[in-house]
């Protein structure tokens, strides 16, 4: 089904589903996804919110329990590993939070926060191997020596998600989920972080799944791209292509929506109807049907699956072949 | 094996460092706090009634405040008296007058502040650690421990205190510890409540579920993350309880249960001194006012306390 | 064309800890009838802090505007009496706060909110102000009949929607957009600021739009204004900003921008952070961070410069300057 791969990916996502059971019904969360991310390569993922990207960064880190569906990282099962194999398999798969106000604990000093897990793991012999290991995660992000045993509150966003990022690192992982790390930032802010983080894929060449709902940010880190609307993956294609032709609606209007910061750029944009539907007890047919604008009657009444409409290309939609 | 220098000794870095950041928290709360000038003067207050219960016995000795000196009842403060202490004659200043067995009001006082911190330091000590750990329990596993442990602290709590306490005492017979016991159950619902209400706002959390994804397992979580980040109002409660824990006894030794004559406690000395309003009101005036200024103290302090740790969690 | 906005060598201050925060350092701004003003900057920058200050909001004793003034429709605001501000507020100066979630009253219906600034600002009868009230929700885009309905039964989107249809509910001279549409997601947010144009262009109000979004500023102003440690760094049309930037601070915006249309990998950031605004540099509060810093940039502090109405506070253009004055 998929394109040949030269060596097997180092993540394999089957058909993995995420419910919760809410007030009014269930809530599909993550709906029966499926994507591989080859090693030292970048997996874009976007959406807007509600879409499920966070869920699903989180059932990859084992956060949350699937419902439904596999993960496959390096050849093992994630979803049924025990605590000892958890423990080892969280070693090598590691995350990246969003916001770097809430994500350190705001009582723990700088070096406590990046050396924990080297203290759980036990990685380190002595007090002194302890420092010297935290010194150089801390320069490898940037942070001065001299910040050290400062607390979060004295530092700004960019220096406590270079923190987060140090932590992230601490225990050698090949896998970094990026759960939206840069979009509580400041633009100059956020392009210093996407730098470091090409920098270090580049260096420990880290594999990575980056989570946004910035279509903008995605296109410098990622090589593939991942569009998702409601839990379902509606696109999928590598980066250059669709920037340069979305194909599914949602797509369009996404890439459409975005503000171009230059003279005389695009004046038409593509505006959607009404709100995103509920994620609550879905109806059947396109989840996107209510809001598109090219929806033909049957769009409501069957699933669209994802499927390869051109080679490398993967589109959820009945018609995509018109947008071609 | 090469000698290291003293001050290169990773022990002493690494106390002088932990040394240098506690000064440095201490500092910055002790500036926020010195902001409220009224609970720097209660802190003030209490530490002085502290020292004083501390040298209680220097002061005035024991037996000596407990023992009758009938010919020196009821005198005024600032009169003097001839008391016979010890197969000894000495002229004493009655320094807030005497009581009606004519013993000394400023000596039963100055004992009575030692049962007091007492008491108010072990009830306070006691019921956080049986609430906190059951607030624990319930805020952070959730599920049927949380529905337990929250129906039976809504039990004790439709239980009202006075007759709680004195059923405790009529069971378990009248001592000091029983006492503690009495008082610290009435304190119990209220610290499972702010444990268990701060866990759950803590746990969901980001920097919790970053522990998670570490590897923290559910006891490094607990102990590491979400204790000390719950600390400020477990601490402001605490200074609450302190003070209404001492009125606490005061109303139960007054009544009769708890300290009881010619052992010093505050509320008992309020109880005797009811006969005597009229005629000598300075037997009801010291303990009553050593009792409000006490309480209020410890209630100035809490609110300076929640003010001072409160904006630093936000900022 | 009307000033309906002067701001002229506006300091403002904020008092904490025995430090003082020096918010808007020497700022001065004007804007015309039916023009919208792009107010560009990063966090700390001051922008909220002069939105504020044109509603006369700066709360003592944490902040105080310390000298200079501010007229709008040449009333100088300051020396308004208290009754003359709460008429002003609402009705003809508006203000849409950032954050939808916390901007509206969650115990109020969303069709009272409206009709309470309706009855409150226009001489009318309270069941006529319910009305206007439903017309307005109409004009947003929301049903007249959820006027009846409470802030959380709506979706970010639709309170963003809400909160709009409150500041424009008195048809204002004047609206301040203070990130109106952050906290929304980019579809909604292509919505919503659609809708704003349309109505702003119907009524010909004049917007002052906070944001951080060069994007933004684009496709929505007339005019944009940089703003840089509480000051106004550049100013000018966005042809002219857009088309020939001046201040290094503006490149170095432009530069970290991840510029989806051009293939380049990695991106130009501003290198250091913004000044602590309790410890402002000598001279440039950017020299600090400017590529092109020279000497005279951490001794003088640059005065405004303008060429053909594009003003920019640089010591690179005021060589210019004195050249162009010499010949």
């Amino acid at each position: 089904m998929l394109s040949q791969d030269i060596e097997s990916p180092i993540l394999q996502v089957s058909n993995l589903k995420k419910y919760f059971h809410v007030a009014k019904g269930i809530l599909h969360a993550v709906d029966g996804i499926s994507f591989n991310i080859e090693r030292g390569k970048t997996l874009g993922m976007v959406g807007e919110s509600g879409c499920g990207k966070s869920t699903t960064g989180r059932l990859l880190v084992r956060l949350h329990e699937a419902d439904e569906g596999s993960i496959i990282y390096d050849g093992k099962e994630v979803t049924k590993a025990n605590p000892r194999e958890m423990l080892a398999l969280r070693t090598k798969m590691q995350m990246i939070f969003q916001d770097p106000y809430s994500s350190i604990n705001p009582r723990h000093t700088v070096s406590s926060i990046i050396g924990e897990p080297l203290k759980i793991y036990k990685k380190v012999k002595n007090s002194q191997e302890y420092e010297s290991k935290v010194h150089s995660l801390m320069a490898t992000v940037g942070l001065a020596d001299r910040l050290y045993d400062a607390y979060p509150h004295e530092l700004d966003g960019g220096r406590r998600q270079r923190i987060g990022i140090a932590r992230a690192l601490a225990l050698e992982p090949q896998f970094i989920v990026c759960d939206e790390p840069v979009s509580a930032l400041d633009v100059s802010i956020q392009a210093q972080i996407l730098n470091l983080l090409m920098d270090l894929q580049e260096k420990f060449g880290l594999t990575y799944l980056f989570i946004t709902h910035d279509l903008s940010v995605v296109k410098h880190i990622s090589n593939d791209i991942i569009i998702m609307y409601l839990g379902q993956i509606v696109e999928r294609s590598k980066t250059d292509e669709l920037f340069a032709h979305p194909i599914h609606p949602y797509s369009q209007a996404l890439l459409s929506a975005i503000p171009i910061p230059k003279l005389n750029a695009r004046k038409e944009r593509i505006i959607l109807k009404s709100e995103v539907s509920s994620p609550i007890n879905p109806k059947p047919g396109c989840r996107f049907a209510p809001r598109c604008n090219f929806a033909k009657p049957d769009c409501s009444e069957r699933d669209p699956l994802l499927r390869e409409i051109i080679p490398g290309r993967f589109v959820a939609c009945h018609y995509a072949e018109r947008f071609l | 094996m090469t000698k290291q220098k003293a001050s290169q000794n990773p022990f002493f870095t690494s106390l002088s460092r932990f040394l240098k950041r506690q000064y440095k928290n201490t500092a910055q709360f002790w500036r926020q706090f010195s902001r409220n000038k009224l609970a720097v003067v209660s802190l003030i207050l209490v530490l002085l009634f502290a020292l004083i219960a501390l040298f209680a016995d220097w002061l005035y000795p024991y037996d000596f405040v407990t023992s009758n000196s009938l010919n020196n009842a009821l005198l005024k403060p600032g009169e003097k008296g001839v008391v016979s202490y010890h197969d000894k004659e000495f002229e004493h200043l009655f320094i807030l007058g005497s009581d009606n067995y004519g013993r000394d009001i400023l000596g039963r006082l100055v004992h009575g502040a030692r049962v007091s911190m007492i008491i108010g330091f072990a009830t306070v000590a006691m019921a956080l650690s049986v609430g906190g750990v059951l607030g624990a329990i319930a805020g952070y596993k959730g599920g049927l421990f949380d529905t337990l442990i929250m129906r039976l602290t809504d039990i004790v709590l439709s239980i009202p205190t006075i007759l709680m306490s004195i059923a405790i005492v009529a069971a378990l017979g009248n001592s000091f510890f029983n006492l503690l016991i009495a008082i610290s159950t009435s304190m119990i619902p209220g610290y499972i409540r702010i444990v268990r209400a701060s866990i759950i706002s803590i746990k969901d959390q980001e920097f919790v579920e970053a522990a998670r994804c570490i590897g923290a397992r559910d006891m490094r979580i607990v102990l590491k993350h979400i204790l000390p980040n719950i600390t400020s109002p477990v601490i402001v409660q605490s200074t609450l309880n302190v003070g209404s824990s001492i009125l606490w006894a005061s109303a139960l030794s007054f009544l009769g249960l708890g300290i009881l004559p010619p052992k010093p406690e505050w509320g008992n000395m309020l109880s005797e001194a009811r006969e005597f309003i009229q005629y000598a009101p300075h037997l009801l005036f010291a303990p009553g006012l050593a009792i409000l200024l006490t309480v209020l103290a410890y209630n100035l302090i809490g609110d300076g306390l929640r003010d001072a740790l409160d904006p630093k969690l936000k900022r | 064309m009307d000033r309906i906005l002067e701001v002229n060598d506006l300091h403002v201050h904020y008092f904490s800890n025995r430090k003082t925060v020096l918010a808007i350092n020497n700022l001065s701004l004007s804007m015309d009838r039916g023009r919208v003003l792009g107010l560009v900057g990063e966090t700390g920058a001051g922008k909220t802090t002069l939105a504020l200050s044109i509603l006369n909001m700066i709360r003592a004793p944490q902040g105080k505007i310390v000298s200079g003034t501010i007229k709008f429709n040449s009333i100088d605001i300051f020396k308004m009496s208290k009754h003359e501000l709460h008429d002003l507020r609402g009705k003809d100066i508006s203000m849409i706060f950032q954050d939808p979630m916390t901007a509206l009253n969650p115990v109020l219906t969303v069709g009272d909110q409206i009709a309470e600034t309706v009855f409150k600002h226009e001489k009318v009868s309270k069941a006529e102000a319910w009305e206007k009230a439903e017309a307005m929700l109409e004009t947003v885009g929301i049903p007249q009949v959820r006027a009846r309905e409470y802030p959380h039964q709506f979706s970010g989107g639709m309170k963003q929607r809400v909160v709009i249809a409150l500041a424009l509910a008195c048809n204002p001279k004047l609206l301040l957009a203070d990130e109106p549409t952050t906290a929304l997601d980019v579809t909604i947010q292509a919505q919503v600021l659609d809708l704003m144009r349309h109505l702003i262009k119907n009524h010909n109000t004049s917007v002052l739009f906070i944001t951080h979004s060069l994007g933004l500023v684009a496709e929505n102003c007339d005019e944009v204004a940089t703003m840089y440690a509480g000051e106004i760094v550049e100013y000018g049309t966005i042809d002219q900003v857009y088309g020939n930037t001046f201040h290094p601070y503006t490149k170095g915006l432009f530069g970290s921008l991840p510029d989806y249309s051009e293939g380049s990998n990695r991106l130009k950031p501003i290198p250091g952070l913004m000044p602590d605004p309790t410890n402002l540099p000598k001279g440039c509060y950017f020299s600090p961070r400017c590529p092109y810093v020279m000497p005279v940039c951490k001794e003088e502090h640059p005065q405004d410069s303008i060429i053909d109405g594009h003003l920019v506070k640089c010591h690179l253009y005021r060589r210019n300057n004195d050249e162009s004055k010499n010949r």
